[in-house]
């Protein structure tokens, strides 16, 4: 069986955010929560200034912190190696958040409905987008996946619920590459099966020198980053994402 | 087309049972969409980006008809299947609550907010239609049609404006038509500089922030892939800007010029080009006027019409063009009475004082840096050398520049001028990997008619077009706006009555707002056409007709990487939203009642080429989709439009370098002479004083570039930074600040400052700053509030802002900050010598 894992090419990511919004729309994640973050980073000084870019996606773990404190097995390793959440059996305790040392869950606070931008709702709207709230709904999203069949796609389902990056399961499992990775201009995502030596990402792997994020965590992570280093105590993030709703 | 039928089961069996029993307990906080039949159809229609300028191929995913998902199309040369934030966020646009739905009618007074009633398209139409043509009966040039960006220019700015015979306006003025000029007047290309960047190996990226502000005829998308692959084939990469931001982690090397000192530099790289003898003179003697004979008035020494060049060989006089002339570039020689020196033994005498230890000094670049530059620019362009593409041996110098909207800057033009005489030197501009102007080498009317400018004596159109103001001339709103204020001095005797403004923001997007905003107040009627009610017609307009974003018809686009020819038309992935039309229906249904709908359809017949069995005919009624299906057959796609519906894109074959390169044209560059020396800028500056045009209008008319201290530096030293504006990746224009999606990227509006500059002014990161601009020629100050942003990606001396913001009219982008165009301005010393506007102003800037 194939187990995916992502490439980050720290050399052609241009820090353009394209994959962010691919992610909201694909996955319908209400306003402030991005599954895919793009760090800007800053170091140096003028004039040796340096600014370079980070995409941040969830690691899925091999050694997940999350899978193991989730109490009631909501979070859960998948034999391909995805980390997914069951939204219809997460009960928004929170502690996949606390022990994530990523920081990529999310907690959907309020009613997701209120936090899709715009109000679709509106008398003038709501006849043009029948109904559907985001108007680009996706509904793939609702569907179960994986032998297990069950619900781990998208995002914004239910208030009260973690949710967050899940390798765009309803796409991976259709044979497509994640949504980020799809819409990449300049192919700084690669994804593919880790443990084919013939996939893209392991030939790039084997080419060239690589670093996963929090190496001595433990935690195994399933995204490699090449071309570049990890940030250090002298990197400075610049034009954060608005994060509060 | 893919479509699939995929069974959609919602929630079935005991997963089911669980989420129907969580509903119960916790109310209807599912958001599913609740119409979503169980079985449902999926598919993928091909449409087009509706922001940006290349038009990129979309992929649009339906669900039963209706649009979820904009994806790259994998067949478009241009955007290979992938699409920036804004392209993907543009369906939140599409959507957008906060669109013009219906047809607008103002209730109130204009030059406010306005407020509206909602009308038919019937009424609106009419009312639009009546006030147009009796204006045009009056006088057709009281009519004005204003584009923002138009995507359909042979529809609209061609066809439309021939049709009703009105004055058209543009943006160019505002964004590189400084370029576009220079490089025009000085080889024949309409585009600005851009680099080959499939063969260049030493890249100057000169104000030009690669990976996020786009270029030369092309988006964000295409430009950083390219050099992306460039510097993976082992290009160098040098930055010329005053902040560098995205840039900095591809470039090798940053040199933070003082805002709009780039003549300087160009004239100084052009100083150590010669002196390192790294020069072209095979290039210069066979394709340029460099040779031809300089008397020691300025002009050509001619015999009859002909100019003259020294013949090495015979040692005399000869017509330039003469077969078997070994033309001198060098040396001082008695013809006919008179001491005449080559045109490039003028320019060698010219820029020996731009040393750069002068340009040091201006530019603050150290000198160190500017000889290194200048001799590896030389160095790298190996003149002499070939190299075979696809089968044709042709000069390879591969240095490119890309300086695209670089040029709006007081001394835009000439600093434009400046660079292109620096790469003619060593023969790069036309050469494979050196700098081109656009995809094709094709020789624009321009290239005869900016020669051949005959200045007027007055009263000019507000525009100022061959006037003694500016005799090449940008065409800048701005300026019309305040020559309409001030008619005597512009000596301008009417102005506009009646606007149509379609895709354009003129309030808020140009500087100067104010100036812009008091001329458009006296404009008798405005009908106001796109898809937002925007700040302009918000204020302004009568009547507002509900344009569509995507779901239309339009085009045709180039669709070209440039290396690979191709073809676009945008078709709708969905009927136009609410009851918005594409332009073109608009356009059709308004010439109709306005009583030129016949002139329309043969105009659109000669700007499309239509002709015989494809030809429209007048006497028929027509809809945009016919009109493109009747476009795409005279193209020799049987299946008409429908081919367009079906791919989106006409992929057709790789560009051969025949047409590519300057070099490879048959005859090479189009057979036109490069104007190395600006004979007929002379001639210009004077006509202009003859006519009593100010010093400030005619001082930049020179035939070679020529420094100058720059305007704005002669405001009070308080005012002791630079302000210069930038685009955001995540916005174009205004035209997606109201996107939330995109919005929660952008983080509003800020000011870039260093943080030793910051640390003197006792300013933090976060806080409130006022900034204040000085116009040095007026006195005027401005000032706006906006948050601190430090930065080491920026110069001491120089404040940055971006675009997009200082919007009030939707609720999604009107607090998000001011304009940066608040505080600049416009007329003398903040408009070039062709009417571009500069986009530099001195401030001072304090905590608020």
């Amino acid at each position: 069986m194939a187990r995916y894992g992502m490439v980050i090419d720290l050399d052609r990511c241009t820090g353009c955010r394209g994959c962010m919004v691919s992610c909201k729309i694909e996955n319908n994640t209400p306003q402030g929560s991005y599954w895919m973050y793009v760090f800007r980073f800053e170091e140096g000084e003028y004039p040796a200034t340096k600014v370079r870019f980070m995409p941040r996606p969830c690691q899925h773990c091999d050694n997940a912190p999350c899978v193991k404190v989730c109490p009631v097995g909501a979070r859960y390793k998948r034999e391909d190696g995805l980390v997914a959440t069951d939204w219809q059996r997460c009960i928004g305790c929170r502690y996949c958040e606390v022990a994530c040392p990523y920081g990529v869950n999310t907690f959907n606070w309020g009613h997701p409905e209120e936090h899709y931008y715009f109000d679709w709702n509106a008398e003038d709207v709501a006849p043009e987008v029948r109904g559907t709230i985001p108007a680009w709904d996706n509904p793939s999203l609702d569907e179960p996946y994986g032998p297990e069949q069950r619900h781990i796609a998208g995002g914004g389902h239910l208030k009260g619920v973690v949710d967050k990056c899940t390798f765009c399961v309803q796409r991976v499992e259709e044979g497509l590459d994640p949504a980020c990775v799809q819409n990449c201009p300049v192919r700084a995502l690669i994804f593919g099966d880790l443990d084919d030596p013939e996939s893209e990402p392991a030939k790039i792997l084997e080419r060239r020198p690589s670093f996963r994020l929090l190496e001595e965590a433990g935690t195994e992570p399933r995204v490699h980053y090449v071309g570049g280093a990890p940030p250090t105590s002298e990197t400075r993030q610049i034009e954060p994402a608005k994060a509060e709703v | 087309m893919r479509v699939t039928r995929r069974t959609f089961l919602k929630g079935t069996g005991a997963t089911g049972a669980a989420l129907a029993a969580r509903r119960l307990l916790r109310g209807p906080e599912t958001l599913r969409a609740a119409e979503i039949p169980q079985a449902y159809v999926e598919d993928f229609v091909p449409t087009a980006c509706w922001i940006g300028k290349q038009d990129c191929g979309i992929l649009a995913r339906r669900i039963n008809g209706r649009v979820v998902s904009l994806y790259g199309n994998p067949s478009n040369p241009r955007n290979l299947g992938t699409l920036c934030p804004k392209g993907v966020a543009q369906i939140a646009a599409l959507y957008d609550p906060h669109r013009v739905k219906t047809p607008l009618v103002r209730t109130n007074e204009k030059g406010v907010p306005g407020t509206w009633r909602q009308a038919t398209w019937d009424e609106a139409l009419e009312l639009a239609a009546e006030q147009i043509r009796t204006t045009l009966e009056k006088d057709p040039s009281l009519v004005v049609w204003q584009k923002g960006r138009s995507k359909s220019k042979y529809v609209y700015d061609e066809a439309l404006t021939e049709a009703l015979g009105c004055t058209k306006i543009g943006h160019g003025a505002f964004c590189s038509d400084a370029g576009y000029r220079a490089l025009e007047y000085t080889m024949g290309p309409k585009g600005v500089l851009n680099p080959d960047l499939r063969h260049s190996k030493l890249i100057l990226a000169w104000g030009w922030n690669a990976v996020a502000a786009g270029g030369n005829q092309l988006c964000w998308i295409t430009w950083p892939r390219q050099l992306i692959e460039a510097k993976e084939n082992g290009a160098k990469l040098i930055t010329i800007d005053p902040r560098i931001r995205g840039t900095a982690h591809f470039s090798d090397r940053w040199l933070p010029i003082r805002p709009g000192t780039d003549l300087a530099l160009a004239l100084a790289l052009c100083h150590v080009l010669v002196k390192n003898d790294t020069i072209d003179r095979e290039y210069l003697r066979t394709y340029t006027n460099a040779p031809y004979l300089v008397g020691p008035d300025g002009y050509f020494v001619r015999r009859g019409d002909d100019p003259l060049v020294w013949d090495e060989r015979a040692g005399k006089a000869v017509p330039a063009g003469t077969p078997g002339v070994v033309p001198a570039l060098e040396g001082s020689f008695e013809v006919d009475g008179v001491t005449a020196k080559p045109a490039f033994q003028v320019f060698v005498e010219h820029v020996e004082r731009y040393t750069p230890a002068w340009a040091a000094e201006i530019t603050g670049i150290s000198e160190g840096e500017i000889q290194l530059l200048g001799t590896e620019i030389g160095e790298a362009a190996s003149i002499g050398s070939t190299i075979v593409v696809d089968g044709v041996e042709l000069p390879y110098r591969p240095v490119g520049v890309m300086a695209y909207h670089a040029m709006q800057q007081e001394l835009g033009f000439q600093a434009t001028r400046a660079m292109i005489l620096m790469l003619m030197l060593i023969g790069a501009m036309g050469a494979v990997g050196g700098t081109l102007g656009t995809t094709k080498w094709e020789i624009d009317d321009n290239y005869f008619a900016l020669d051949a400018i005959e200045i007027g004596d007055g009263p000019y159109d507000p525009l100022l077009k061959s006037s003694r103001f500016f005799p090449i001339n940008s065409g800048n709103p701005a300026i019309a706006a305040t020559a309409i204020l001030d008619p005597e001095t512009y000596d301008v005797a009417k102005g506009y009555e009646v606007m149509i403004l379609h895709m354009s923001n003129a309030a808020v997007s140009y500087p100067d707002t104010q100036a812009i905003r008091a001329a458009y107040r006296r404009l008798r009627f405005v009908v106001a056409i796109g898809p937002w009610l925007s700040e302009t017609a918000d204020l302004f307009a009568d009547v507002v007709l509900p344009a569509a974003t995507l779901e239309k018809y339009e085009g045709p686009g180039s669709a070209s990487d440039g290396y690979l020819d191709a073809v676009m038309v945008r078709t709708p992935p969905m009927p136009p939203l609410y009851q918005s039309r594409g332009e073109t229906d608009i356009y059709l249904q308004l010439t109709e009642r306005i009583g030129v709908y016949e002139a329309f359809i043969e105009h659109l017949n000669e700007q499309l080429g239509l002709t015989g069995p494809h030809a429209l005919d007048p006497s028929r009624r027509y809809t945009e989709r016919e009109v493109f299906d009747h476009w795409a057959k005279q193209q020799g796609l049987e299946e008409g439009i429908a081919y367009f519906e079906e791919n989106g894109v006409w992929v057709k074959d790789p560009l051969p370098p025949s047409v590519r390169y300057g070099y490879a044209t048959d005859p090479p560059f189009g057979g036109v002479i490069h104007r190395f020396y600006g004979e007929s800028l002379l001639r210009y500056q004077e006509q202009m004083r003859e006519k009593g045009a100010p010093e400030t209008f005619w001082r930049d008319y020179t035939p070679l570039p020529t420094w100058r201290p720059l305007t704005m530096d002669s405001s009070p030293p308080q005012y002791d930074l630079y302000l210069i504006s930038y685009k955001l990746i995540e916005h174009k224009q205004d035209r997606t600040s109201f996107i939330p999606l995109l919005s929660e990227l952008s983080g509003g509006q800020r000011l870039d400052i260093n943080p030793a500059t910051a640390a003197a002014k006792g300013i933090s990161h976060g806080q409130m700053v006022w900034v204040e601009s000085h116009n040095a020629v007026t006195g005027e100050t401005r000032r706006v509030k906006v948050l601190a942003n430090l930065t080491h990606a920026v110069r001491p001396d120089v404040v940055a802002m971006p675009h997009h913001f200082g919007l009030f009219s939707n609720p999604n982008s009107k607090d998000l900050g001011p304009s940066a165009n608040a505080l600049l301005f416009t007329g003398p010393g903040y408009v070039g010598m062709t009417a571009d506007a500069s986009f530099h102003v001195k401030v001072r800037v304090e905590p608020a």
